[in-house]
């Protein structure tokens, strides 16, 4: 059991910054996703603290240990990486065994060990195959085999689903979460895929540009969104984000663009009459009735339900959620209503801070927090 | 079908001119000294002798000329392919400034003509004290054979996914280890033909041979052979041929051993992650 804190962390590759003043605490046993888009830092935080990239600032401490000097095989973590990186001209067997053997453990006890691992993952008959005779989810399992077999302080995940196909992915991920349940070890797990993020972690760390935005509980980073990057980010159908002004009215505000003006709640200190952005959910929209009307674009069935995307005021694109009965006609003019009581303000710009003052507090008790 | 039957006799046409010198080689080493230069001459041989290979390996310096050539095409490759595996792994994993100048300065020593390094490198070894020596010729040959080892080298290993590396030093290895462990196993089809490549480069090799060497205890058998048999007067047409062969039989044998990994390191970058 081992907690990982990174703190004050840089690093650059020349001229570019990769990770910026990065600060996190990760607590031990948890399970931590480090989400964003591609180039966003996340890959080489997880490789910094795997000591196979070294920071060009801060420090990176591994259960009260500072690392920065630590080679990666000192550091008692173990990691899964995107492409599995099996050994191909070594057995099933042999690549489990491998980190066992390169610390100096005895070859019978080895054996007990690999057979162990084997078994827990379902890995038993294929021992003595090569890398090349296994499926994608086979290959997947003895990386795992080889990452879990000697019991390390810190695992972690680079993308480990990222190579399987849809199915094989959902049923990983329910096994990865119950092993993380078994072993009650730190892990540390690197993806772009929110829903990978949001289904599996303890907390979710978003990164942008080599910036942390949040780092906060799933149901937290849904629905009280930092800002407006991690609020677009985070949610499938993303956030209708509008770009609009912000006034005063009386002691609170309202929020206008185009032919739509809704009161939005308390705001926060940083709020300013102005540019701003207005977010909701789609969930937060409910077609049919309501005082707004816009023309219906476009209904995706996913079964359950209905994605609907809606033309309203001229240009501005919204997406809602209905239930599948309800019958839209691509094309037709529709009345809608806004659930104001779940709307998110944001300052102007990608990474708008948000303004709501409703649980802003909240934010503030997870570490990390920017 | 016409077309098909002209292709095939062209292309056997090809073969047998290829060919040919090579039959010739072996049928005129088992022919006896009076079969020789018979009017016409014999396709194959009346009698069949071994006497000129009896001859060669009894009488002649053959054999001293023979562990030459095998103890400096066996140097010259450990040594090419040590330095060179090294550096190709230098070039593609470690990031240092001028990596790349570094890579076509290399390249383009090898664009100029040998002749042109054989004054320079002589007389070079000759103030080193090395003339005349097996070592010398190894010292020549490694100048040549390098940058295109290296260059080969490259290319496979450039093809090691570096995450393999990672991996290994995750797991406990140090860097010599992970490279012991997982890249050198992954390179082997490109260390073989690199070391086929430069084992057949130093044991045909002539010209450096002839201007480095005029001691009979360090020739190879190229100069070995013709200093011997060939003389201004008179040329042992029997003995050469039959030197000739067993020059061969030693390439022949690694070809046939190692023929696959040589194919797959022509189509160089085949390993597979």
């Amino acid at each position: 059991m081992a907690d990982v804190v990174f703190s004050n962390v840089q690093k650059t590759f020349g001229t570019f910054t990769a990770v910026r003043d990065l600060d996190l605490t990760i607590r031990s046993g948890e399970f931590v996703s480090l989400l964003g888009p591609s180039g966003c830092g996340k890959t080489t935080t997880l490789r910094m603290l795997a000591g196979l990239e070294f920071p060009t600032g801060g420090t990176i401490s591994i259960d009260g240990k500072v690392v920065n000097d630590t080679a990666p095989g000192k550091r008692d973590i173990a990691m899964v990486f995107q492409s599995y990186a099996l050994y191909p001209h070594m057995t099933v067997a042999k690549n489990i065994a491998y980190p066992l053997k390169k610390r100096g453990v005895p070859a019978a006890e080895r054996d007990q060990m690999v057979a162990k691992a084997a078994e827990m993952l379902q890995l038993t008959p294929l021992l003595n195959r090569k890398p090349g005779q296994l499926s994608g989810g086979q290959q997947q399992r003895v990386a795992l085999g080889r990452a879990l077999v000697r019991d390390p302080k810190v695992f972690l995940l680079d993308e480990p689903l990222s190579n399987l196909d849809a199915k094989l992915r959902g049923y990983m991920r329910a096994e990865l979460v119950e092993l993380h349940a078994r072993l009650g070890r730190t892990m540390v797990y690197v993806t772009h895929d929110q829903l990978e993020a949001m289904t599996m972690s303890d907390r979710i760390a978003i990164m942008l540009n080599g910036d942390l935005q949040q780092f906060a509980p799933p149901q937290e980073v849904y629905r009280f969104p930092a800002n407006r990057f991690v609020a677009g980010f985070i949610g499938t159908p993303s956030m209708n984000l509008i770009d609009g002004e912000l006034t005063r009215a009386g002691s609170g505000w309202r929020f206008c663009a185009a032919s739509l003006d809704v009161p939005v709640g308390p705001l926060n200190d940083m709020a300013q009459p102005g540019p701003a952005c207005l977010g909701m959910r789609p969930e937060s929209l409910s077609l049919g009735a309501g005082e707004q009307m816009a023309k219906v674009l476009l209904v995706e069935q996913t079964g359950h339900e209905n994605i609907v995307t809606l033309q309203f005021a001229g240009q501005i694109r919204l997406t809602a959620r209905t239930t599948a009965a309800q019958d839209l006609q691509m094309g037709a003019d529709v009345a809608f209503a806004i659930d104001t009581s779940a709307l998110h303000v944001f300052g102007p710009g990608e990474t708008g801070p948000r303004l709501n003052r409703l649980l802003e507090n909240k934010s503030s008790e997870t570490d990390g927090q920017t | 079908m016409t077309r098909r039957i002209l292709f095939n006799l062209f292309a056997w046409s090809i073969v047998l001119a290829v060919a040919f010198p090579l039959f010739w080689m072996v049928v005129t080493s088992i022919k006896p000294q009076f079969e020789l230069f018979r009017r016409p001459p014999t396709i194959l041989p009346e009698t069949v002798t071994f006497e000129h290979y009896w001859r060669l390996l009894k009488e002649t310096n053959f054999l001293i000329y023979f562990r030459n050539s095998v103890v400096l095409s066996v140097a010259t490759t450990v040594t090419v392919v040590s330095i060179a595996t090294l550096g190709a792994y230098s070039l593609v994993r470690f990031r240092y400034r001028g990596r790349e100048s570094l890579a076509f300065l290399v390249l383009f020593t090898y664009l100029l003509p040998s002749v042109v390094l054989i004054i320079p490198l002589y007389l070079m070894l000759v103030t080193l004290g090395l003339a005349n020596s097996i070592l010398s010729l190894v010292i020549a040959y490694t100048t040549f054979a390098l940058p295109y080892a290296l260059w080969l080298l490259r290319s496979f290993m450039a093809g090691i996914p570096e995450d393999l590396e990672s991996a290994a030093l995750v797991d406990g290895a140090s860097r010599l280890g992970a490279f012991w462990d997982v890249i050198l196993p992954q390179l082997l089809p490109g260390i073989i033909s690199t070391a086929l490549f430069t084992f057949i480069l130093s044991w045909n090799e002539y010209l450096f041979a002839l201007v480095l060497i005029n001691s009979d205890s360090a020739r190879p058998l190229t100069t070995g052979v013709m200093n011997m048999l060939v003389s201004s007067f008179n040329i042992e047409w029997s003995l050469l041929m039959a030197a000739s062969v067993m020059m061969s039989v030693p390439l022949i044998i690694v070809f046939a051993f190692l023929q696959s990994y040589l194919t797959r390191g022509f189509g160089a970058g085949g390993v597979k992650g």
